[in-house]
């Protein structure tokens, strides 16, 4: 039953961080600005519903964790590099 | 990154991916651990230096759940870029922790690194910056 709800919990959060940072796309402020927010839907709406998941199938926990660590490490990096791109001057150190 | 270090980080992810803890995977594992190519760099390596990095990864994923309801729940409207340092004696493994952990946390994102020694990162304020 706690487990049951935890879960849920987990992935009602994940759900709300994901339509909160996703809207702003749709918006006129600058790619960074907008990339605050992704990184809120992307990294931490995705890593809370895999959590959730975590909590209700702890069975396939290596896997599970491993998608954690991967959507940590990806999607921060991958915000970097768009980050990176989307700025004037770019040199090559 | 300290060899031993790398190797225990490989052979976790093996294990991850494969959930299997026989001795024969394990054995494989090591194997296909030592068989990939080695990143080497030729500055001092600290143990120290990776542990507190270690911890500090760690530590980012509350603070990013915080920053993420705060800029829920206040709007943040303001944009602001600032230099900061990088730490003394950093190799290329801790400065790759280094912009993961800024760039992780919702309010900040590392948008360049100078090698001359500073990250170039945008902020999300909730003022408007003096």
């Amino acid at each position: 039953m706690v487990v049951a709800i935890l879960s849920n919990v987990c992935i009602a959060v994940g759900l709300v961080f994901l339509l909160w940072g996703t809207w702003p796309l749709l918006g006129k402020r600058s790619v960074l600005f907008k990339l605050h927010s992704l990184s809120v839907a992307d990294t931490l709406g995705s890593m809370a519903i895999v959590v959730g998941l975590l909590i209700r199938i702890p069975r396939e926990w290596p896997l599970l964790v491993l998608a954690l660590i991967s959507l940590a490490i990806w999607n921060t990096i991958l915000g970097y590099v768009l980050a990176y791109c989307s700025t004037e001057g770019r040199t090559n150190d | 990154m300290i060899w031993y270090l790398e190797l225990a980080l490989r052979l976790i992810i093996w294990l991850l991916l494969t959930a299997d803890l026989s001795w024969e995977n394990i054995a494989i594992g090591v194997v296909v651990s030592l068989l990939i190519p080695r990143c080497t760099s030729t500055r001092i390596i600290r143990l120290r230096d990776w542990f507190h990095a270690g911890w500090e990864s760690l530590v980012a994923i509350p603070q990013a759940y915080k920053e993420a309801f705060e800029i829920m729940l206040r709007p943040h409207a303001f944009e602001e870029t600032t230099l900061e340092q990088v730490p003394p004696r950093r190799t290329p493994g801790l400065i790759f922790l280094d912009i993961f952990i800024i760039t992780f946390t919702p309010k900040t994102i590392v948008t360049r690194y100078h090698e001359r020694g500073w990250y170039e990162v945008h902020w999300i304020r909730r003022r408007k910056p003096e």
